[in-house]
């Protein structure tokens, strides 16, 4: 999961990477680090926000306290803007410095660049090397990409990559970039953070895990992960039909069915039927957090049982629907697999109105009936 | 080593006696897997599932013959699952767990490459050779032996694929849950020659997702070793959120990297066909293969 550019800021500063003066500003702009200009950028975990409109070049504090103004509250590539990074400006030449894990290789991924900038992803400029994942194979495969940079800050720029890569290493990242990183003999500075983290590893990293618990709003889908065991992403606070479903492909594909279909789905889930053993919790927890969205039209819940008695899931789900007073929506079941039959038998006993069907076609249809999409 | 398992195979589960090796070592036999044995840190367990319960992999290798072992371990404990399978001489590894973190992912890539072993997974069901034998908890409803070889980032998303399949009357070769995470063992590129040399396999599906560069690397491969069987492609998440891991580990898509674009333009490049949805592609395997139905 990628983190906010101050998150990897804070990151760098702890190993020594030197990063521009600066401050986030949540509200109103406190004291600044100089008289301009300034750099503010919206702090949301996407990429590519010089380019929708997320990075403002200001030259006095009242063009940044406006450029501030203008970005909190606002939604940048569909995240909230909840903080602004104001940063002094800072000019030069620019580099592209990056370091990721290469899973063919089973090692790590040296990227530089002697053009840095926006534009780097679509330009073939960028040299590679592949290395072991240890610190003294990063400095080696560095050595070699920046043999042809001056003199008077390769060094600083190879110190600047051994921190990135016990970085890396330490906190288990996934990713670690600088772009751009800015080069000038009287010292190099990171521009940009882009770090990231690998969620599977939280248990056993403290300062990370800190880190995402900090911003609750701006790491929601991270959060609920660790904190609630299963996944649930929320795709679009407008959208219309929420989705209770198992297993992380077929949900992403039922998304995209539906999307193409011209339905509008809330929610990703992967609800992990095994884990619920014998409780409704989890089912309510997700029904609550679907009907918190006032656009919702109707609940589509898909499952495919291998292991999972859908007998004893339906039990589960009649429950939850039953616990649920925020639910005024109708529910199409798909159910699938092991007991089938009794799960049909048991949601028809408790909930005559739900339509239970093993046909995928079918529940769609319905869906495609209730909220008026073209089939 | 996947293209020769049978019934034969000797196999174990490490983690036997916890609720879930217990339950699917009983579910693996009952398809017809050998399962020889099991491991267990619980000292007074002799048996369970029905076969010998041993302390160590090294000591239930020697005393079975397995070449196999299904690790039912949590993801924090799958690397020293792995070491330990290794160290005893098993020679392919099947690793379930969901959550495996990233860096002991590499960890385990680079020590089963020293040992010259295969690994599968981690956050895949396992694999099968319909009719003969399951490494994991593929569901019984969507196996089948027929023509078709299956390979997939997903679990439930190969379930659906399989099990429409079986109901136009299609079976499957040989089915391989790669696993949704970045970092895996046996990735699509590594299974087309297993396919290709497999006589029982006549055509692949591929059931893959945004996010890494797998279904890239399977393209370029299918160019470079020759289509010698026709490759037929799914790929879930076109609507996936930027920047988010959508429940896999590894279906992360960042800017154009990742993207059901990318994988798209590259499979269909390479002469693979790509469906646009699960529909579609049993749709044209039902015309494709009508002569294979059985």
């Amino acid at each position: 999961m990628l983190l906010i550019e101050a998150d990897g800021k804070a990151l760098f500063t702890a190993v020594g990477i030197p990063v521009p003066a600066g401050v986030v500003v949540t509200d109103v702009v406190p004291a600044l680090p100089n008289d301009g200009p300034f750099v503010v950028k919206a702090q949301v975990p996407v990429g590519g926000r010089g380019k929708a409109g997320g990075v403002v070049l200001c030259n006095t504090r009242p063009e940044a306290e406006a450029a501030v103004a203008g970005m909190l509250g606002s939604r940048l590539k569909g995240h909230a803007i909840e903080s602004c990074l104001v940063e002094a400006a800072v000019a030069g030449a620019e580099r592209y410095l990056a370091i990721m894990v290469d899973p063919a290789s089973y090692g790590l991924r040296v990227m530089f660049s002697a053009a840095g900038g926006v534009a780097i992803e679509q330009s073939d400029s960028v040299e590679a090397r592949l290395c072991a994942p240890h610190p003294g194979a990063v400095t080696e495969a560095l050595n070699d990409l920046i043999a042809n940079e001056p003199e008077a800050w390769r060094a600083q720029v190879a110190a600047i990559g051994k921190a990135l890569a016990s970085l890396l290493l330490e906190k288990e990242l996934a990713l670690a970039e600088i772009n751009p990183l800015f080069v000038a003999e009287s010292g190099c500075v990171a521009g940009d953070a882009k770090v990231v983290v690998d969620l599977n590893a939280m248990y056993r990293q403290p300062v990370l895990s800190a880190m995402i618990a900090a911003r609750p709003t701006v790491y929601a889908d991270a959060c609920r992960k660790l904190t609630e065991g299963f996944d649930y992403v929320e795709l679009d606070p407008e959208g219309e039909i929420g989705l209770v479903t198992t297993g992380a492909g077929l949900s992403m594909m039922l998304i995209d069915e539906l999307t193409a279909r011209g339905a509008k789905p809330l929610n990703f889930c992967d609800i992990r039927t095994g884990q619920m053993r014998g409780s409704p919790a989890r089912l309510i927890r997700v029904l609550e957090w679907i009907t918190a969205r006032p656009s919702l039209k109707a609940v589509l819940v898909n499952i495919f049982a291998g292991i999972t008695d859908l007998g004893e899931f339906a039990g589960l789900l009649a429950a939850a629907v039953t616990a649920s007073p925020g639910l005024h929506v109708p529910v199409v079941a798909r159910l699938v697999g092991r007991n089938a039959a009794d799960a049909k038998r048991i949601l028809a006993a408790a909930l005559p109105d739900m339509l239970v069907t093993e046909d995928l076609a079918e529940a769609l249809a319905r869906i495609d009936a209730i909220v008026g999409a073209a089939p | 080593m996947i293209g020769t398992l049978s019934r034969t195979t000797p196999v174990i589960v490490q983690g036997i006696t916890g609720r879930m090796g217990r339950s699917h070592a009983t579910l693996m036999r009952a398809y017809g897997t050998n399962i020889v044995g099991g491991t267990s840190s619980r000292k007074d367990a002799t048996e369970a599932a029905g076969v010998p319960v041993f302390a160590s992999c090294a000591e239930a290798v020697l005393e079975t013959g397995a070449v196999a072992s299904v690790a039912m371990a949590p993801p924090e404990e799958t690397w020293a699952a792995v070491q330990e399978a290794l160290a005893a001489g098993i020679k392919l590894i099947v690793t379930v767990a969901e959550g495996v973190p990233l860096h002991d992912a590499i960890r385990i890539g680079r020590a089963v490459r020293r040992a010259g072993a295969v690994w599968v997974g981690a956050s895949t069901p396992g694999l099968a050779v319909p009719g003969q034998c399951k490494l994991g908890f593929l569901p019984n409803v969507c196996l089948r032996p027929g023509p078709l070889g299956i390979m997939s980032k997903s679990g439930t998303l190969s379930y659906e694929v399989g099990y429409r399949l079986t109901r136009v009357g299609l079976g499957q070769s040989i089915w391989v849950g790669v696993g949704g995470d970045a970092v895996k063992g046996v990735r699509f590129a590594d299974l087309l020659p297993v396919f290709f040399d497999d006589k029982r396999t006549k055509g692949i599906i591929l059931v893959g997702e945004v996010g890494g560069s797998e279904e890239e690397e399977c393209a370029e491969a299918f160019l470079r070793l020759g289509p010698r069987k026709p490759l037929f492609a799914v790929i879930a998440g076109r609507e996936a959120k930027e920047g988010v891991s959508m429940g896999h580990a590894g279906a992360l898509v960042h800017g154009a990297f990742g993207t059901l674009e990318s994988k798209t333009k590259r499979l269909t490049e390479a002469g693979a066909t790509v469906f646009g949805s699960i529909d579609a592609l049993i749709d044209h395997c039902a015309r494709y293969y009508r002569f294979d139905r059985r």
